[in-house]
């Protein structure tokens, strides 16, 4: 199996719609990122002072006085993020459960091709996928940091990336797990985004209300706290998201080669 | 002696709670054509997709090709082709595009076979897959099916969707196949569809296997439904009494009947008298059923499935 059928064929049929991912998430980086000279000038502090603090917490706003505050939170903290979990979870649940609702895994299974490698592949397909597009978010926010000298630190902006990066994974393999172990799409989507979004509640509520265990046990707590690119490289947090992918996959892959393929 | 290629015994499956096989016991001997007949919903496709290992058996035992894992035997499943009974086939891709990537997954074989079988059932290959018709996905599936020449075939109702011409072509393809020396299975609704090239026949009717015999014993049992009109009305008595007629009946002048085996002696009968029009066709499958299990022919919805 030297030349990957399954991971050129998925990558294949992508193609279109990852071009139209890469390009629009790289525009809503860049114009995210590049507001960051004209918040500068109007006086946030003041604009932040009008909102109810907790408010304020719960968006992740708290620290719009430096450029890496404001790109940690308005991109890296909340649309890239957003956009790259809907893509990862959307993706996730469709490359294999999607695909084998549509019928399209008959044939490869009953071909000379074992049903690890065809998980393998398709999961490979996913992963590549959400690499081009955080590279993207990587690119854009590189550029507008030279370009507009924002002076992010460039091993925050790597510790950060990685921390998307494995936090996009993550649940894009939650997905994907779940879409292998069922066969169900929807079941692999509902999962999988209600994880995201109670996660999310979780590293936003916590800290509002003090109690520190709600982000420490969110995939978001682990990879941002309140602002992914100020905290440097997360070991702890890093390997948490690392594990956990690890496990979710290992328990998808188990329950797959052992279940009925779906009609 | 020949050896059972597919061999099923006391195979079980359940969806959830709904028993779809209730004990199905099938061999497939080297080299032939075996017929799987069987109404909707009668378990054939569960059947093929447990013998294929996509589905998980209840209770019971599928060997295929000597082996009872075909799961951790690539090299077995290299010798199958499937022809999925709905094929799946969207996107953008061509049918062209799609066959080559069947053919990779079998390391390439079957790649030089693709063009002449295409052109045998006309298949264009430059179409896409989105808005092709019914009859042209069928085409596709098999042509994937028997493109890397395979040992054992197994066919779920391969002939549908296809027009008279074509099926024909299926059936060339198909003998071509089995005089290769290539073991095929076949699944049909209609006993019709195989006959022709199936030597044996299994007949499964809600999750159980109802009878196995050779076709043209089926096809005499199953017999014929023959009506014939005269000028005159003819004697109830006189065709009552003939060898292999039942289920007698006059009408005005039309004389009706069922079938089994030689017309010799009713046509010799009839010629006594002037026929003035007659039909003679198979007897369906549905009516064999009914035969199975009320022997006096008393038809009733009651004990379909
Ligand atoms: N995934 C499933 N979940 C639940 N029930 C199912 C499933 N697949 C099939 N069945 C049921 O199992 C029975 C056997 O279905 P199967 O598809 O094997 O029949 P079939 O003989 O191939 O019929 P057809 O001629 O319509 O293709 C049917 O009653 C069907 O409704
Ligand atoms: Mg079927």
């Amino acid at each position: 199996m030297s030349s990957f059928p399954v991971l050129r064929r998925v990558l294949q049929s992508r193609r279109r719609p990852l071009s139209i991912w890469t390009v629009a998430l790289g525009g809503v980086c860049g114009m995210y990122t590049s507001l960051y000279p004209m918040m500068e000038k109007v006086n946030l502090q003041e604009m932040m002072e009008a909102l109810p603090p907790a408010m304020v917490e719960a968006l992740g706003y708290d620290d719009m006085t430096s450029a890496a505050g404001y790109v940690g939170s308005a991109t890296y903290g909340l649309v890239a993020m957003a956009l790259l979990l809907v893509f990862g979870i959307g993706n996730g649940a469709k490359i294999l459960a999607g695909h084998e609702e549509a019928g399209d895994l008959e044939l490869e299974l009953t071909s000379p091709l074992s049903r690890q490698t065809i998980y393998a592949q398709r999961l490979a397909a996913l992963w590549v996928q959400i690499s081009v597009l955080v590279a993207m978010v990587l690119l854009v926010t590189l550029v507008l940091n030279a370009a507009q000298s924002l002076g992010i630190p460039l091993d925050d902006l790597m510790a950060g990336t990685l921390g998307l990066w494995l936090l996009t994974g993550l649940f894009g393999s939650l997905a994907f797990a779940v879409g292998a172990a069922t066969g169900r799409r929807a079941v692999a989507l509902g999962v999988a985004a209600g994880a995201a979004v109670v996660g999310w509640m979780f590293n936003a509520i916590g800290p509002t209300v003090g109690v520190d265990w709600m982000s420490a046990v969110s995939p978001l707590g682990w990879y941002m706290a309140d602002n992914p690119l100020t905290r440097g490289f997360q070991p702890l947090g890093s390997s948490l998201l690392a594990v956990t992918t690890v496990v979710v996959l290992v328990a998808g892959w188990m329950r797959f080669l052992r279940r009925d393929l779906m009609t | 002696m020949a050896s059972a290629v597919v061999k099923v015994r006391g195979l079980v499956k359940d969806y959830g709670r709904f028993r779809a096989l209730r004990g199905v016991d099938l061999e497939v001997q080297q080299g032939e054509v075996f017929g799987f007949i069987g109404p909707n919903g009668a378990g054939k496709s569960t059947t093929i997709r447990c013998i294929l290992d996509l589905l998980r058996p209840t209770e019971g035992s599928v060997e295929v090709l000597g082996t009872s894992d075909l799961r951790g035997h690539p090299e077995v499943r290299a010798r199958v082709g499937y022809l999925p009974g709905e094929l799946a086939m969207h996107g953008s891709s061509t049918v062209r595009e799609h066959l080559a990537y069947l053919c990779e997954l079998r390391q390439g074989r079957g790649a030089e076979r693709v063009e002449e079988l295409a052109a045998r059932f006309g298949l264009d290959l430059d179409r896409r897959f989105r808005g092709l018709s019914k009859g042209n996905k069928q085409k596709v599936g098999v042509v994937q099916a028997f493109m890397h020449t395979p040992d054992l075939l197994i066919l779920d109702e391969p002939t549908s969707g296809l027009d008279p011409l074509l099926q024909q072509e299926f059936l060339r393809l198909a003998r071509e196949a089995h005089v290769g020396g290539a073991t095929l299975l076949v699944s049909s609704h209609i006993l019709s569809e195989v006959e022709a090239i199936a030597g044996r026949v299994a007949i499964i009717r809600a999750g159980a296997i109802v009878d196995v015999e050779d076709v043209a014993k089926l096809r005499e049992r199953a017999g014929q439904h023959v009506t014939l009109t005269f000028d005159e009305p003819p004697s109830l008595e006189a065709f009552s009494a003939l060898p292999g007629l039942e289920q007698v009946s006059v009408e005005g002048h039309t004389l009706s009947a069922v079938l089994h085996g030689a017309p010799d002696a009713l046509l010799k009968e009839a010629s006594r008298h002037t026929v003035t029009r007659w039909t003679a066709h198979d007897r369906n499958l549905e009516e064999l059923f009914m035969d199975h299990y009320r022997p006096d022919g008393a038809a009733s919805d009651g004990d379909r499935a």
